[in-house]
């Protein structure tokens, strides 16, 4: 009965230690968050970190995101022509292709893409400053390492992601351009105009406001990641996996939630 | 006379369920040089983290001056207390990304030439990146980063871990030379009793998170506990 009775408490107190964890974790990160907003305004800005930091997560980004949006327009364009063709509707394709790319693929393909690349890459050097004191060192040499590590990748996140997702989103039209005119024999023309005829305003504009949204995410986790790393390479690699688990499942969910508004829009 | 810089006062300090410092008392005077040695895992690096206000502690308390006690600082109020401290760390922690040249400039925009003069090092490095140097190098670096800003107190973790007898014996000997021309007060961590015996005035000995020792670094031989005597005689 005792041997039941402890198992029945051990389940328990496992869920329980889960959700304690779960639940100090996103208090941490909201701490975090509150930290970022208060140095922002306070505090010396770092000006030459940040623009490195543009360079390095968006600039550097611009293959990645450029690759993705291409073969995504591309393949769009081929999928949307299987299913319109069988209810003669081939003349939609473009509209199709602008709106899923400007509202839609960008933004999260990007988001995603520049999480795994740059969210991993602030992490890991964050981390590996965290474990070899360097953190430390700079607290002891009077710099605040939020004013100098955060804020400056924190706004270099939130300012280049709507532009590689704009960039993004001219690549992506381009992509089902190419297939739509080259393979599937539209007249360009026509593909050119029903795209900018269709398309409007709030249509980027709503990718653009998702794209700060998830620089912001990205960065915030990377750099709350490396910050929180604890002993040597392994505790680095960790900090790393957690912060773009967490970065993409996050932009996934904070995608619905935002189209879940521009929806009612 | 000998005047207390910091006094530290029933120090406790736990990571877990571990407790790491258990009551532990210890006064470090002004421009005076003192040595913590003990085993590995005694708390010695947790020490003097506590003291230059980079961990918090559970209870006790550290005063410094006219600071009743650190833990009771603002956040303003604390960075200014850590910016009293030149710490050189156990791995020298100089900023990788960037040359040895901006590592200094972070304390101090120009002497850095004659700084780099006193830790006995060439112009020339200025430019290079810390990955490209020898962890000797990269401490002599670090220890003059960490002079610099011209500390109040200078903390050294390990100074010579992870050095041949040479390189070790080189830094001891710059070590004495800056602590006795600066006047500076200054706390060493280390396992090596060449730098115990080289320029600490005094020594405590950390045993179960407390000391257990404290005296003129001389007269450890003389006058130390037999946990002491077997530590300096690798018996334990």
């Amino acid at each position: 009965m005792n041997y039941l009775n402890d198992k029945f408490l051990f389940f328990f107190k496992k869920i329980g230690s889960v959700f304690f964890e779960v639940f100090s974790s996103i208090g941490e990160i909201v701490l975090f968050f509150v930290d970022f907003v208060r140095y922002l305004f306070i505090g010396k800005f770092y000006a030459k970190n940040f623009f490195l930091q543009l360079i390095k997560i968006g600039y550097n980004s611009l293959p990645v995101v450029g690759l993705t949006s291409i073969f995504t327009g591309m393949v769009l364009a081929l999928q949307s022509y299987t299913g319109f063709s069988r209810f003669s509707a081939e003349s939609a394709i473009p509209n199709v292709v602008v709106l899923s790319i400007t509202r839609e693929l960008a933004p999260v393909l990007a988001g995603l893409m520049v999480a795994g690349r740059s969210g991993a890459a602030i992490a890991a050097e964050i981390g590996t400053m965290k474990v070899t004191e360097q953190i430390d060192a700079l607290k002891t040499l009077s710099t605040n390492p939020f004013n100098y590590l955060v804020v400056p990748r924190v706004l270099a996140g939130i300012i280049s992601l709507p532009i590689l997702v704009f960039i993004g989103d001219i690549i992506g039209v381009l992509g089902g351009y190419l297939i739509c005119t080259q393979v599937l024999n539209f007249n360009p023309v026509v593909y050119l105009q029903n795209t900018y005829n269709f398309v409007e305003f709030l249509d980027v504009f709503s990718g653009l406001v998702k794209a700060c949204v998830f620089g912001f995410i990205i960065t915030l986790m990377g750099c709350y990641y490396g910050f929180n790393a604890k002993g040597g390479a392994q505790g680095v690699g960790m900090s790393t996996t957690y912060s773009v688990v967490s970065s993409s499942i996050l932009i996934l969910l904070m995608n619905y939630i935002l189209t879940s508004l521009f929806f009612n829009l | 006379m000998r005047k207390v810089k910091i006094s530290i006062k029933n120090l406790s300090k736990n990571f877990g369920d571990k407790q790491v410092l258990n009551n532990l008392n210890l006064d470090i005077y002004e421009s005076e040089s003192l040595a913590i040695i003990g085993e590995s895992g005694t708390g010695k690096s947790v020490l003097t983290k506590c003291i230059d206000g980079l961990e918090n502690y559970e209870s006790g308390t550290i005063s410094y001056e006219n600071i009743e006690d650190i833990k009771k600082l603002s956040k303003s109020k604390k960075n200014n207390y850590m910016g009293k401290f030149g710490i050189l760390f156990q791995n020298a922690a100089l900023f990788d990304s960037l040359t040895v040249e901006e590592n200094l400039k972070f304390c101090k925009k120009n002497n850095l030439k004659k700084i780099l003069k006193d830790v006995s090092l060439p112009e020339s490095l200025l430019k290079e990146y810390p990955n490209n140097l020898s962890i000797g190098v990269q401490k002599r670096v670090g220890l003059a980063r960490a002079i610099l800003k011209n500390p109040e107190i200078l903390i050294l973790d390990e100074p010579t871990t992870g050095l041949d007898p040479i390189i070790s014996k080189q830094i001891n000997s710059l070590i004495k030379k800056l602590v006795e021309k600066k006047k500076i007060t200054t706390v060493t961590v280390t396992h090596d009793m060449q730098s115990v015996y080289e320029f600490s005035d005094y020594t405590a000995f950390i045993e179960n998170g407390s000391i257990s020792w404290y005296g003129k670094s001389n007269e450890i031989k003389k006058k130390g506990n037999r946990s002491l005597i077997n530590f300096i005689n690798g018996i334990y």
